[in-house]
Formats: structure tokens, sequence, C-alpha cells
């Protein structure tokens, strides 16, 4: 994907980008709302990672710049106010995801990945598909190689959660988020419950284990 | 019906206009005096005075004419149709000479020199009979020899009269101004009280977390809109501190979170790209632990914003019905895990004010709480039900180690650790988070004895009703 990342703090945007680029992504940089603008208007991104606190031109007003041009490329917020209101305004201000300072690269790359112009999550499709592991979306049913699977309605959520983003990291966060709908931390290990119950439905058994742990980061379904 | 009587009897300004009344009641009642004094109490003395005359008059005539002299002079003025007076005048010998009825002396006994008052009956001035009328007078009697007796009296019905009526307007006088002065002093202290309910309101607001509250100033000048300026003067003065606190707190949040952050992300980054697995082992452990340095960061951060109060606005009213349901099944599993068994009771149909976000972060931290310390093969419980009066409780209870009674109040504070649970991992914030979080919603939040168990912690949150 080719990224645009605007943020004021020098070294901080200088890991954004190594990080992105080991990813394989192409990343610009920009140092403040302004420049960021301009460089959002001249080239053709597939998603934004843009700083709330930028000088000459702050986060959110540049966003809606953006927004009133018609220019529809995702962004993902970040700012060191991780604050509920902070998020709401984030997002009503245009914003396709949210991430508060301070947060993991893990957490960001997952979710500049998810939110990315080449993944799109709403896509109206009916089956998901990862190695034999099949999902129809309308009959609500999961199936692997020939063998059914019972899911409780949550699992099935979770699984389509992260079929959805086959591949990529999914983080514990992100999971929390659009399984759940909670934005909150949670203390423990919860959600790594939920997932070995998945995982035990889904790849007990079986040859080839689709989920994997991703250390320090979350979860990735993949071949 | 009694509790608003009740408020303007407590009111200070009406206490204020009842002394007040009680004050010009008592003026009146002074000057309402006076003026009886002036015009009935002298009258009367000036009568009594004129009667002591003519009783002296007729000593002098008993001393120089005797008997029939005074009794002369006594028939004389009894039939000047000119004389004011009552005659009675005994000398044992002849029958009285009287206009009088009856005998005010052996009537009414007094003293010679003393006041007689009495009744009598007045006479027809054409026929000289009695008129069935009878009215009031005052007379006085001298001894003028052993059995000869002169009394003299006055009719005074019309001063009685006059007198009466003005004690009877005295009165009533009293009466109204009492009256009046309660009426105008529950109507006066009734709006005084209105207006002290603004600024009673405004303080619970503020108090509340809401600082864009402001006195209300009526422009009439007076000592409350001087009150009430002083008051938003000094709530702009709270309003700039706390921005500038809040402007200082994200600053801080933001230049000291930033270093935290590259740092966590170079470890993790360098982690992702080592290949000896036991320095990729240690590199992701400094990682985690800057990590867990960042999130103490971040909850003292949060405890502190929530603490500010300035986030009322985001309480809306809902039925915590299917977010409580959804935390029971989040942690239904986690439960399971560590071998507890778990039961909510969760009712429907209670509507709080509430933060789905904070509300959920306060809860599984309640939740997260129970798992930690209630050991295996223990039980936790999620209520959510309707507590007194319209409130509505949410409660987690566990049958583990529980908190002694004396700590209870303690562990809500900031870092506060009890020494058992020094071996396990935390930061000591979980439940200062909870009490912050019920403080923003106005419940309370408590722990007391389990209720499913001789041991163990029951921690509950009080949502007060909501208005609907």
């Amino acid at each position: 994907m080719r990224i645009l990342v605007v943020e004021d703090d020098e070294i901080a945007a200088e890991y954004v980008r190594k990080g992105l680029m080991e990813a394989g992504h192409v990343v610009d940089l920009a140092g403040d709302g302004e420049l960021g603008l301009e460089m959002a208007k001249a080239a053709d991104y597939d998603a934004l990672v843009l700083d709330r606190m930028l000088p000459k031109r702050d986060g959110l007003s540049m966003l809606a710049a953006m927004r009133e041009d018609g220019d529809a490329t995702p962004v993902l917020i970040l700012s060191a106010l991780g604050e509920v209101d902070h998020r709401v305004e984030g997002l009503r201000a245009g914003g396709d995801d949210y991430l508060a300072k301070p947060y993991s690269f893990a957490e960001l790359l997952a979710r500049v990945e998810a939110i990315g112009r080449r993944s799109d999550p709403t896509a109206a499709v009916t089956k998901l598909k990862v190695g034999d592991l099949e999902m129809d979306l309308l009959a609500r049913t999961v199936s692997r190689g020939e063998e059914n699977i019972l899911l409780q309605p949550r699992e099935f959520r979770l699984l389509e959660c992260l079929m959805r983003n086959a591949g990529r990291v999914v983080t514990r966060t992100m999971l929390l988020e659009k399984v759940w709908d909670y934005h909150f931390d949670p203390q423990t290990n919860v959600i790594d419950v939920h997932i070995s119950r998945l995982r035990s439905k889904i790849d007990k058994g079986f040859e080839t284990q689709l989920l994997h742990t991703v250390r320090g980061a979350g979860y990735r379904l993949q071949t | 019906m009694l509790e608003p009587l009740l408020r303007i009897y407590r009111s200070t300004v009406f206490r204020l206009s009842i002394i007040a009344a009680a004050l010009f009641v008592a003026s009146s009642f002074v000057v309402l005096g006076y003026i009886y004094y002036a015009t009935v109490t002298t009258r009367v003395n000036a009568i009594d005075a004129e009667l002591e005359t003519e009783l002296s008059e007729f000593e002098d005539i008993f001393k120089s004419g005797g008997a029939n002299a005074v009794n002369q002079i006594a028939i004389t003025r009894i039939l000047s149709p000119s004389s004011p007076n009552l005659y009675l005048f005994q000398n044992g010998v002849n029958p009285a000479t009287s206009n009088l009825e009856g005998d005010p002396i052996t009537d009414t006994p007094r003293g010679p020199n003393e006041t007689i008052q009495f009744i009598f009956e007045v006479r027809n001035s054409k026929t000289g009979l009695g008129s069935g009328v009878y009215h009031r007078a005052r007379g006085r009697y001298q001894v003028l020899a052993p059995t000869t007796v002169i009394f003299v009296g006055r009719d005074v019905e019309l001063i009685v009269t006059a007198a009466e009526r003005v004690q009877r307007a005295l009165l009533i006088a009293m009466l109204i101004a009492g009256t009046l002065g309660i009426i105008s002093g529950a109507y006066v202290s009734s709006r005084f009280a209105r207006r002290i309910e603004k600024f009673n309101k405004l303080a619970t607001d503020i108090q509340g977390g809401d600082f864009k509250r402001r006195a209300p100033v009526t422009n009439s000048g007076d000592e409350l809109d001087d009150l009430a300026r002083h008051l938003n003067g000094m709530l702009d003065h709270i309003d700039r501190l706390m921005s500038a606190m809040r402007y200082a707190g994200d600053s801080i949040a933001h230049d000291l979170r930033s270093p935290l952050t590259r740092l966590r992300t170079s470890l993790e980054a360098t982690a992702t790209q080592v290949k000896d697995p036991q320095a990729r082992d240690a590199l992701f452990d400094a990682a985690d632990n800057a990590n867990e340095l960042l999130g103490t960061f971040e909850s003292v951060l949060r405890i502190a914003r929530l603490e500010a109060g300035d986030r009322r606005e985001l309480l809306v009213n809902v039925d915590p019905k299917q977010l409580i349901d959804d935390l029971a099944e989040l942690y239904e599993p986690s439960c399971e895990e560590v071998g507890l068994s778990f039961q909510s009771n969760i009712e429907g149909g209670h509507m709080i004010a509430a933060d789905r976000g904070l509300l959920s972060q306060a809860v599984s931290n309640l939740l997260e709480n129970a798992i930690k310390y209630t050991p295996e093969g223990g039980q936790i419980h999620l209520n959510l039900r309707k507590a007194k009066s319209g409130r509505v409780e949410i409660s987690v209870s566990d049958d583990g180690p529980g908190i002694p009674a004396e700590q209870r109040q303690r562990v809500k504070e900031r870092f506060v650790r009890l020494e058992q649970s020094r071996s396990l991992p935390g930061t000591g914030l979980g439940l200062s988070l909870v009490q912050a979080v019920a403080d923003l919603h106005r419940a309370n939040f408590e722990l007391s004895e389990s209720d499913i168990a001789d041991s163990g912690l029951k921690a509950k949150l009080i949502f007060p009703r909501v208005k609907k």
C-alpha cells in the first residue's frame, strides 16, 4: 500500500515509516497539516496515518478539508488524547479508525492494513475462504474440509473478523472493538481465552494450523 | 403538600419577615395605645377631677349650710337640664334625693374618694321615668356626717363605647398587620428561595463537573446579583485553571508518552528482526515491561481526567442489560479457564445515565479482580437489579478471601495494594478507576461482605434514578 504519515514528531514518524516499509508498504512523511493536505491532494494514497496535534493545521481540520474535497482515502487518526470523547470526535470528523498514543507499532500496522483501500472489510461478499476453512455469511455456517463446525454467535463473529482480515494481524484491542464493540482495556487475557476456544473448534484435529498467535501483536488467520 | 410549606418556614427570609411582622404589630400596639391614652384615659381623668371638685363644693356647702343646703343644691342640679351629673344624697332621715334608681354606694362597695364604676337605667327626659336603656357611669361619694352621704356620678357610656371601638380597632389592626406580614413574608421568601435554589442547583452541577454553568444575574443590582457576579468570576477563574491543568496534562501525556512509545516500538521492531530466539524473547519482555509502564501511566492520567469531572456530557440514558450481558459472555470463559463457576442474574428494563466505555471498563475491572483473587473452585456472581427508590445496582460477588472491613475504603485509593495481594500482578489502580468512574456517574461504589458465601467480597455500583 502507499501510505502517507502526517506526524510532527520526526523520530516517531521515522519509526512508523521504517516499520511500515519493513511490512512492505510505500511511505511518505509530512511534518505539518498544511504540507500533509497538499501531499494528500497531489497523490493517490491507499491510507493516511494522521496525528491530531500538528503545527500549522491540526489533524481534524486537515481531515475535514480532505473530506470536503471529496477525498475518501481511509484515515487512521493518532492522538495522545486517547479518551472516548476524542475518539468519537475523530470518527465524526471523518476518520476511519482511531488509535490512542501510546500505541504499539503492531497495533498501528494492523489497523492501517485493516482500513487500507486494498482491503475493504465491508465489501458485499457472501462467502469467506481461508485454506479449506469456509464461512457462509448468509447461511451462518462454517465448515473445514468435509467437516461442519458449530460455532456460538460470538465465535462466529470472531472468526468472521479474522477471516475478513486473513493474512493480516488482528490485535486483541481490534477484536474487542469489532467483535464486542467495547472500547476499554482489559487487564487480563480475556480475548485469548475466546481465541483458544475458537482454535480448538477450527484447528483441533487438522494437520495445518490456521489460527496463529503473533507475539507482541495479536492473531493472524492464514494458511 | 407539607414539604414546600416546611421549606418556606425554614427559610431565613421567611423568619426575618415574621420578626418584622411581629415588630410591626408591637409598634402599632404602642402607637394605638398612645392614641387610646390621649383620647380615652385623659378624658376619664378629667371627669374624675370634675367629680372631685363638685364633691368638695358640697363639702363646703355642708359646712356652711348643713344637710338641707346640700339637699337643696342637689335637687336644683338634678332638675337643671344642663347638668350632666347623677346625684344621690342621703342623710338617714328623709328619703334619698336622687336621679338614680339604685344605690351605687351599697351596690359597689368602695371607700370614699374611690371611683365607682356602675350601670344605671337612663331616665326618659320627658316622663322622668326609666327608659329601659342602661348606660355605664362612674362616680364618687363623700361622707359629710355619720349618716349623711353625697354621691356624684357621670354617664360615661359614650366615652367607654368609643374606647371599646378603639380597642377593637387596635386588635383588628394587629391581626391584619400580622397576617399581612406572614403572607408577604411567605411571598418574599418563596421568591428569594427560588433564586437561592438556582444557586444550589448551580453548586450541585459544578460539583458534578459541569463547569460551564453560571449563576443567573437578574440585573436588578441587588446583593444576590453581586453574589452571582462574584461566583461567576470565581467559576471563570476555576474554569481557566482547569483548562490550564487539562492542557498541561495533555501536554505531559503527549510529551512523555511519545518517547516511551518510541522505546517500546523500537524494542518490538528489533525483536521481530532478531533471529536468536533468546535475544528475541528478552526484547519482547522488555517491550512488555515498557508496555506495562505505559499502561500504568495511562491509567493515572485517565483517573486524573475522570476526577477532574469534566465528562458529564458523555452520559446517555441506557438500559445496561445488553452491556452487562455482553460482559458476562466475555468473561465467562476466563472464569472457566481458571476453574471458577460463573453465574449472572441480569434484569432488563432499568435505565441509568452512563457512558458505555467507562461503565464496561469499571465492571470489567471488578470482574477481573474477582477472577484474580478467587481461588480455584470458587464462584463469581454478576448481577444487575433494581435497588431501592428507583436506583439500579450492578454487583460482582465472589467467595474469595474478601477485604477486611477496615481496609475497604483504603483499597479505593491510588496505588494501594493489600499485603496479601502484592505477589499477584497489578498496579493498585483498578479500584481507583472504578471509584472515579462511579463518581462521574454519581453512582455509589461500595465494597461489602459477600452475599454468596461466608467469606468473599461484594463490590457494587449503585446508580441514581434517571430523571425522565
